[in-house]
């Protein structure tokens, strides 16, 4: 038979174990968008609203914290709902993605027995689906801003910016996380404890400047943890255009793109020297 | 290296074996990471080296746990060696286990597509195959509906049309003719058969004697991990009923 050579020659070979690791990695791009869609796919498979609930769930959970707190909490700030979703969404993205793609290296442990694939690329398609996710749920956002009489700035222009330098963070922390599950299970366990704690920890429900300043020492504390907290820098680059109109300060831009780029940097280079050996520990 | 080469260096691949299985982190600090200190080292594979030319056919042979399945997880670089070095120079088909890379909840056409990715395609290339590969598996009027609700025989047979078609230079075939019915078997022979004649290096692994010998000229004798005989495929079988109906060794652990 010549059906075999009959046949045009191969494209460009993937062929393996050559090249830095990151170089692989981008040959398996397209295998990282399909597994976005895959996800995206899968999860709204036989649900009558499909996409709509990725909208419709950050509008529900704003609903639920703009009642607690401007209501119950009595909280002083003009169109508070929409100060609730600017960190809310942002929240959400970081959150979710920790928690799907820190599970998603044991998820696809099949997959990862069989065939030769860098396995980074599974959390980066969890964090992928989530921020597509995040881009959907900005339309209800923009609904609500008209409905509210919210300006609508050029500012907002920067959101995608912001987005995508809060996705370079939510990688490295995920690559991180992803890996440590593999050798101690209970990673996913302590995460979801101390993403409560953070939530409150970072300006979801409020911002330093909108509490009145107060001498007691928990209020010195907690102003102490904001600022350690990288996710203030990267939440305000989303909140600044969205509910202020205008764009971050250079100094809050600058120290939230320096903490994506290492963490980035320090989440992949910890994940490809440890992965050779989850093969051990699936 | 050429194309389609295989070469293992004094290759090994061990596993620790716990006497604990410590897997929380409460676990491993309440005995201060004693654990990974005294794990017992097992030794699946060691001290292999073997060198397989472009387009060669080989059949790893020995009995279950010798260390045929890891021998040919190092090789499709899914298990690295612990120990030693295993070049391989070429694409790889990997028919260990067909259809592993499939979603049940996609349609048989999306899993062309992300099993195409998984390999190393681009969506466009995969373009290109698709017709193929639905027509080498008879199932067009399946192909839009999810894979959880396909047999298991319709499962390996689109996993074995997308593994035939992705222009392999090394083929690795783990015991997966058992699938399908007698006509499609004999069609995923003829299929193999094509690429022994297009040169394509062939890794075989079987217990079936005659099924072997049809496809490969050479072969590797696995015994308890160690390498036991490399050479034409009679005497490695022969060599194979000597060595299981000698003593049995225990398995090589050491302490860590």
């Amino acid at each position: 038979m010549t059906e075999v050579a009959e046949r045009a020659p191969a494209a460009p070979a993937p062929t393996p174990a050559r090249g830095s690791a990151l170089a692989e990695l981008l040959r398996y791009r397209q295998l990282v968008a399909m597994l976005v869609v895959r996800e995206l796919k899968v999860r709204y498979k036989r649900s009558v609203l499909g996409l709509l609930w990725t909208m419709l769930n950050p509008l529900l959970l704003m609903v639920v914290y703009t009642v607690v707190f401007a209501t119950i909490m009595r909280t002083a700030e003009r169109n508070f709902a929409i100060f609730v979703l600017s960190g809310l969404l942002p929240w959400l993205f970081f959150s979710v993605s920790l928690v799907q793609g820190l599970n998603s290296i044991l998820a696809n442990q099949e997959l990862i027995r069989k065939i030769r694939i860098p396995q980074a690329v599974f959390p980066l398609s969890v964090v992928g689906s989530n921020l597509v996710n995040f881009a959907l749920s900005l339309l209800p956002l923009l609904l609500l801003m008209a409905v509210l009489r919210q300006p609508i700035r050029p500012a907002l222009l920067f959101v995608p910016v912001a987005m995508l330098i809060l996705a370079i963070f939510t990688t490295g922390a995920t690559l991180l996380l992803a890996t440590f599950t593999v050798f101690f299970r209970d990673v996913r366990h302590l995460t979801e404890v101390l993403l409560q704690m953070l939530l409150y920890l970072s300006p979801v429900f409020y911002n330093l400047q909108v509490l009145p300043q107060r001498d007691a020492w928990w209020f010195q504390a907690l102003q102490l943890a904001l600022r350690l907290n990288p996710l203030s820098y990267l939440f305000a680059l989303v909140r600044d255009p969205i509910f202020y109109g205008r764009l971050p300060a250079a100094q809050v831009a600058g120290i939230a793109v320096a903490a994506a780029g290492l963490l980035l940097v320090l989440g992949f280079a910890v994940f490809q020297r440890l992965s050779p050996r989850h093969i051990h520990y699936l | 290296m050429r194309n389609g080469e295989i070469r293992i260096r004094d290759a090994g691949v061990s596993y620790r074996l716990y006497r604990e299985k410590v897997t929380t982190l409460k676990e491993a600090v309440v005995n201060r990471f004693r654990h990974l200190r005294s794990a017992e080292v097992f030794w699946a594979l060691r001290h292999v080296s073997l060198t397989i030319e472009p387009g060669e056919t080989i059949a790893l042979v020995g009995h279950n746990g010798s260390g045929k399945s890891t021998l040919l997880k190092t090789i499709a670089g899914v298990l690295p060696p612990s120990e030693g070095e295993v070049l391989v120079e070429g694409r790889i088909s990997p028919m260990i286990e067909l259809g592993a890379g499939f979603d049940p909840e996609l349609s048989g056409r999306d899993n062309i597509y992300l099993n195409g990715a998984l390999l190393g395609f681009s969506r466009k290339q995969m373009d290109a195959k698709f017709d193929r590969i639905v027509a080498f598996s008879e199932l067009a009027d399946f192909i839009d509906m999810p894979v959880k609700n396909y047999s298991s025989g319709m499962y390996a047979r689109l996993g074995f049309a997308i593994a035939q078609d992705v222009e392999p230079e090394i083929l690795i075939v783990d015991e997966v003719l058992a699938v399908g019915d007698e006509r499609f078997q004999e069609k995923c022979k003829a299929r193999i058969r094509d690429f022994r004649t297009a040169g394509v290096t062939f890794c075989f692994v079987s217990h079936n004697f005659e099924a072997a010998r049809e496809l490969c000229s050479r072969s590797a004798v696995l015994h308890h991990g160690r390498l036991a005989f490399d050479g034409p495929i009679e005497q490695g079988w022969q060599r194979y009923r000597e060595l299981e109906q000698g003593p049995v060794p225990g398995p090589q652990i050491e302490a860590g």
